[in-house]
């Protein structure tokens, strides 16, 4: 921009400069001040330009160069005190990067310009202003054009052969170029047109409006900066205006600030210092909260970019403030904050509300809330959660829950007023928010909480939808919490509100009541359409009804709900709780921003590693007894409950040497070794030693019950590995064998024999099972299930081609044949399945060969 | 056309014996390797007599060759040292008054596995450029161990040749020829024929000459009817009497299972470029759309018109992935098929043969 030229005449300005300089520093140290003179100072220079630069600007392209030059100089030797502005740094570097890049051109190294050009393009995106694209940047890229094209023309005639880099680099401009320049298409024809022109009409446009905006931010900025003043000095303002703060002057401070709220050069904290004085300074509850108000909403405009958060002091402030704002208001009950209310033009006049109504003042008590708790979840999520500084910052959320459930009860009071005819969204919004605070956390700790809250909550407020010293039950807060929300609100904030009552449910060991609730909500069909943080708290959920059941003892069911995150080999991501590396995908830096943005903070975070172990062993208690019932039958092989569990196995088993176990995993796969080798007591012993399960409360009893799942399942995988060579067997061998009742054996046993898993009979008068021979499904007979499995599916993916083809209008009758056919075949193909599966009193009639053969060995 | 005239004339095949105990012995001692050979004789008029065989080299690998020597040894016969050997094995051959002259090859396999790009390119390579007449013997090993003899011979259809001539087998040059997987190969009837001197000696080998002098026999009708000589010298042969059927059935089953495993990969290739083939073509469309109306919009402002088949210079279609093999392995499946059919067609009557003895209650 126009600053480029700053120097242009230089001698006499830069003396001026100096001069300037001296009399500032003599004045002021401070460095408010000193920014503010520096910006005023620009702002001189600038005008000075404009003239300089109108008169000389018939230099063009070729003085341009010069006058860089020239500034260059002058700045080196007042480096001291000349305070660049960013933008004047930027456009330094991008000048040397195009220096660069005609210096290589005269040379010929391509490769130096591909990665110089790489450079310019990255500094140009900062120096776009009002989508006008710097002209040196057009310049050089249309020149760059010029020369690739008469460069490439050369190579093709010259039969000397450039080196391999320069090549590369050659062919990567030539595609960069043809990509980037499309952007600019339309400056490099102006460009090209006419040069000289081209450079000239950018200095006139250019320096035309500039020096209008400066100064009127230094006027904003001389009100504001009068703020930091502290005792009486009178302020001198860009304008000479003194300037005073009264009470009743502060409606139009507050004014000038909102208007320049959003503004580029906006200094927020000079604002917030003033209104801090200003705070000090209301009379009036009315004052107070316009004042407070926009003081809250300035600090939360501090960070309003995504990638950073809240420093924690002005968080604390913050947060204090929003609490004071909340007294206020308790203490007058005639002035409401309200969202959609009508602003007060006169800033003279204290605003009087009709008799019989109340005051209504514009904003969000709400947002505010809200707003403060993402603030502390963001800070935290920042913090490494293995610092103390993690703990004490936490320690801030009780301060932010009592504001929350303060401003629910004020949401309440609002609610309550018919005349107001608020709606219900904020009362949602802010239950929504104290439930979430309260659902991943084990009762003890909420009861807490509570009590705290309600201490610093004033005797007289109490709340319809929680009465005070509710506290003590938190289920039944939580249930209440989440009626409310059923019955008012719908959506998202009814699914969130049901997840979280799930997640509270499981937490607490109630996996029937969640379960039956997580099958109700219907959530699995639609969750795919809700936002990613209600899929997040889903997951989160579906884990934790895992890991309940788990607790109970119910390994299938555990089994079930996890497999779907832990299956998938990306827990960290589905829950929240990490960044995947993935190595095939590539993420955008936008992506994984987002991704950054959803995590959850560490102390909202399910142990993933405990996750890992349950799921591990709950498919090993699984997949062992079905691996040993599958055996080597080809059709069954599918069966596959676990495909994690099953690779770590293979991989485990591919090991030539295994040393003793050191992680979670170790231990569960040696335990599945010995498991299927009908080791139980190893496999128990191997799978109580995991260290993790002292996380869980009752570990002692969790031990106690896998032992006994393994005791079973060992039974299990037992009697499928060696059933084919026993005729009978004693129900009180296999009782001593794997120590259990006699009873619990027969049980399993009489389980196995009813879901047809095992060929056998109970022969209850010995105690003894006894063995049924030659039932099982010959080689033959499952190859042949198999072929015509196939062949069905062959024959219904012809059919679905036709009527691809045909669109549908193929030949009904021929297609119902077909179909027809096909069922048949699925038929037969089970009837023989089942034929082979009662074999043993078939055999007479059943002219099979698998049967036959059996007959004829025998 | 008179190449086609001359191939229809070849309608059956006679292999001299000693051509079938030169292949059986040479295929089972390399069991389970394909082995592959070449066959002389000559042809007459619609019949091709095969009289001798010889077998090609087998290459020794280097051990630590990563190539399978059963591929090594299918692809033989239209290796260039092959043929050079072939010639000179049979300019030999000629010396020691042997047909000299070369109407094919034979391989062996197993189960019936045969029909695959190598066997297509052997008996190709042959039908073209050595005679037109030649014919490919398959052996099947497996199955003869089982107690019947499985020899067969084959050609290439004078459709596929053509086909497999130009190189194309995409789906409009299959829609336009109507080639089917039924029309790669055609089967030839085979006969084997022994020479007169070995058909009598086989009759005296069952059974020790008479001690005392026979019974002239009363008239020539009687001779023919004689009791002590049997039609078939090598009855009776109760090696057809095997009942295992399993074994055979399941490893057919494996089989099938494996060509119809195939199949779907084939059929994903070909979905996969139809797919990428349909969003190239909407590309396509797309642009040629854009440049209609740019180029109307230009005509409007009397400016001159864009090329509008630049798109073949900007896109491009991806390739159809060859229908061959897809083919090959139809024809493959219809093998399968066929073998599974005769074979159960000898079961079942050994079946209900032995279903008195075997039942139990109902048989003594």
């Amino acid at each position: 921009m126009s600053r480029f030229f700053h120097g242009s005449d230089s001698s006499s300005e830069s003396s001026e400069e100096e001069e300037l300089y001296s009399g500032d520093e003599e004045a002021e140290k401070s460095e408010e001040e000193s920014e503010e003179e520096s910006d005023e100072e620009e702002d001189e220079d600038e005008e000075d330009e404009s003239e300089s630069d109108e008169a000389g600007a018939k230099g063009g392209a070729s003085r341009f160069m010069k006058d860089v030059s020239d500034e260059e100089s002058t700045d080196e030797e007042d480096k001291a005190t000349v305070v660049k502005s960013a933008k004047d740094k930027r456009f330094e570097e991008l000048e040397g990067t195009v220096r660069l890049i005609e210096n290589a051109e005269k040379i010929n190294d391509w490769a130096v310009i591909s990665s110089e050009y790489d450079k310019l393009n990255r500094q140009v995106p900062k120096l776009i202003v009002d989508a006008k694209v710097p002209k040196l940047y057009v310049k050089t890229i249309a020149d760059l054009e010029t020369i690739m094209l008469e460069t490439i023309e050369k190579q093709k005639v010259t039969p000397k052969k450039m080196n391999a880099i320069n090549t590369r680099g050659l062919n990567a401009i030539r595609q960069k170029i043809r990509r980037n320049n499309k952007d600019y298409e339309k400056d490099i024809t102006a460009y090209r047109e006419d040069k000289e022109s081209f450079m000239r009409e950018e200095v006139i446009e250019e320096v035309a409006p500039a020096p209008k905006k400066p100064r009127r931010t230094v006027l904003d900025l001389g009100e504001t900066v009068a703020g930091a003043d502290e005792d009486g000095f009178t302020m001198v303002g860009a304008g000479g205006k003194a300037l005073q703060y009264t009470p009743e002057s502060i409606l139009k401070h507050l004014r000038t600030i909102v208007e320049s709220r959003g503004r580029k050069n906006t200094d927020r904290l000079e604002q917030i210092r003033v209104m801090e004085r200003l705070l000090d300074v209301a009379a009036t509850d009315y004052q107070k909260i316009r004042v407070l108000l926009t003081l809250v909403s300035t600090r939360f405009d501090l960070t309003s970019g995504t990638g950073s958060q809240m420093s924690q002091e002005q968080w604390k402030l913050a947060e204090q403030e929003l609490s004071t704002l909340l007294v206020t208001l308790e203490n007058n009950p005639d002035m409401i904050v309200v969202e959609g209310a009508e602003e007060w033009e006169d800033d003279e006049k204290q605003p009087q509300a009709k008799p019989g109504e109340k005051l209504k003042i514009p904003g969000s008590i709400v947002s505010f809330a809200e707003r403060l708790d993402d603030e502390l979840t963001r800070s935290l999520q920042h913090i490494d959660p293995h610092t103390a500084e993690y703990i004490e910052r936490l320690t801030d959320e009780g301060a932010l829950y009592t504001n929350i459930v303060r401003s629910l009860l004020y949401a309440e009071r609002l609610k309550r007023d018919l005349q107001l005819d608020s709606s219900q969204d904020g009362v949602n919004r802010v239950v929504m928010r104290r439930l979430e605070h309260v659902y991943f956390k084990p009762s003890q700790v909420v009861t807490i909480l509570e009590d705290n809250t309600w201490k610093a909550i004033p005797e007289n407020l109490n709340s319809e939808i929680t009465p005070r010293g509710q506290g003590a039950d938190i289920t039944n807060l939580v249930q209440t919490l989440c009626t409310y929300l059923f019955k008012h609100s719908e959506g998202i904030l009814r699914a969130r509100a049901m997840l979280c009552q799930v997640y509270f449910l499981a937490l607490h060991d109630q996996y029937y009541r969640a379960r039956d609730m997580m099958l109700m909500s219907h959530l699995q069909d639609t969750i795919g359409n809700f936002d990613v943080n209600t899929q997040i708290l889903y997951n989160r959920t579906l884990v934790q009804v895992g890991l309940c059941a788990f607790r109970a003892g119910l390994v299938y069911e555990a089994q079930h709900s996890l497999q779907e995150i832990c299956g998938s080999g990306r827990q960290k991501e589905l829950l929240a709780q990490g960044m995947q590396i993935q190595r095939y995908s590539q993420v955008t830096p936008e992506q994984e921003r987002l991704e950054r943005q959803r995590q959850l903070p560490f102390h909202m975070h399910i142990n993933l590693e405990l996750l890992e172990c349950v799921y591990l062993t709950c498919s090993m208690l699984l997949e062992i007894p079905l691996l040993a019932q599958t055996g080597s039958s080809p059709d069954i092989k599918k069966r596959v409950i676990s495909k994690t569990y099953r690779r770590m196995l293979e991989y485990h088993e591919r090991q030539i040497f295994t040393g003793p176990p050191e992680n979670t995993r170790d231990h569960v796969m040696q335990a599945s070794k010995a498991l299927a080798a009908g080791e139980w007591r190893k496999a128990a012993d191997f799978i109580n030693a995991i260290k993790i399960w002292d996380l869980m409360a009752q570990a002692a009893k969790i031990k106690a019950m896998l032992a006994e799942q393994i005791q079973e399942e060992g039974l299990r995988t037992y009697l499928f590995t060696y059933a084919p060579f026993y005729d009978t067997l004693a129900v009180s061998t296999l009782a001593s064998m794997f120590d259990l009742t006699e009873r619990r054996v027969a049980a399993v046993v009489s389980k196995m024999i009813s879901h047809e898993e095992l060929a056998a009979a109970l022969d209850q008068v010995n105690s003894a099972i006894i063995f049924r021979k030659g039932v099982e499904l010959s080689r033959l007979q499952s190859l042949a299930l198999t072929l015509s499995d196939k062949a069905s599916g062959l024959i219904e993916s012809n059919e679905r081609t036709l009527e691809q083809r045909t669109q549908g209008t193929a030949n009904a009758f021929e297609r119902q044949g077909a179909q027809r056919g096909g069922r048949g075949g699925q038929r037969g193909g089970r009837q023989q399945g089942r034929g082979g599966a009662q074999g043993g009193a078939r055999r007479g009639q059943g002219f099979t060969g698998g049967a036959l053969g059996g007959a004829i060995k025998a | 056309m008179a190449d086609s005239l001359r191939d229809a004339s070849l309608r059956e095949v006679q292999i001299e014996a000693l051509v079938v105990m030169k292949i059986i012995k040479h295929a089972s001692q390399a069991f389970p390797t394909t082995i592959t050979g070449s066959i002389v004789g000559m042809d007459n008029g619609d019949k091709l007599e095969i009289t001798n065989s010889f077998p090609f080299p087998s290459i020794e690998l280097p051990a630590d060759s990563h190539q399978d020597s059963s591929s090594l040894s299918a692809a033989a016969p239209r290796a260039k040292a092959n043929t050079s050997y072939q010639t000179e094995m049979i300019k030999f051959l000629r010396e020691v008054n042997v047909d000299a002259n070369n109407v094919g090859w034979y391989t062996s396999t197993n189960m019936g596995n045969f029909v695959n790009a190598n066997t297509i390119e052997n008996q190709f390579f042959y039908q073209k450029e050595m005679n037109e007449r030649t014919v490919a013997l398959v052996h099947d090993v497996s199955r003869s161990s089982q107690g019947s003899l499985s020899i067969r011979a084959y050609r290439l259809s004078p459709m596929f040749m053509s086909a497999y001539r130009e190189g194309k087998f995409t789906t409009d040059s299959l829609q336009k020829s109507g080639l089917r997987y039924q029309d790669i190969l055609v089967e030839l009837p085979t006969t084997i024929h022994n020479s007169h001197l070995l058909t009598s000696l086989l009759h005296q080998i069952p059974s020790n000459p008479p001690n005392e002098p026979l019974d002239f026999p009363p008239n020539l009708a009687a001779l023919s009817h004689d009791p002590q000589v049997s039609s078939n010298p090598m009855c009776p042969n109760f090696d057809s009497l095997d009942l295992s059927i399993d074994p055979y059935l399941e490893k057919t089953c494996d089989l099938l299972l494996d060509s119809i495993e195939n199949h779907h990969t084939e059929l994903n290739n070909h979905q996969y470029y139809q797919r990428s083939l349909g969003r190239e073509q909407a590309k396509i469309t797309a642009w040629q759309q854009k440049r209609k109306a740019e180029n109307a919009a230009r005509a409007a402002a009397k400016q001159p018109l864009l090329p509008e088949d630049e798109w073949q210079r900007l896109f491009k279609l991806p390739q159809e992935p060859s229908r061959l093999e897809i083919l090959l392995n139809s024809r493959q499946v219809e093998q399968y098929a066929r073998q599974v059919d005769g074979f159960t067609a000898g079961v079942n009557s050994k079946m209900f043969a032995v279903k008195n003895s075997l039942l139990p209650g109902e048989g003594v």
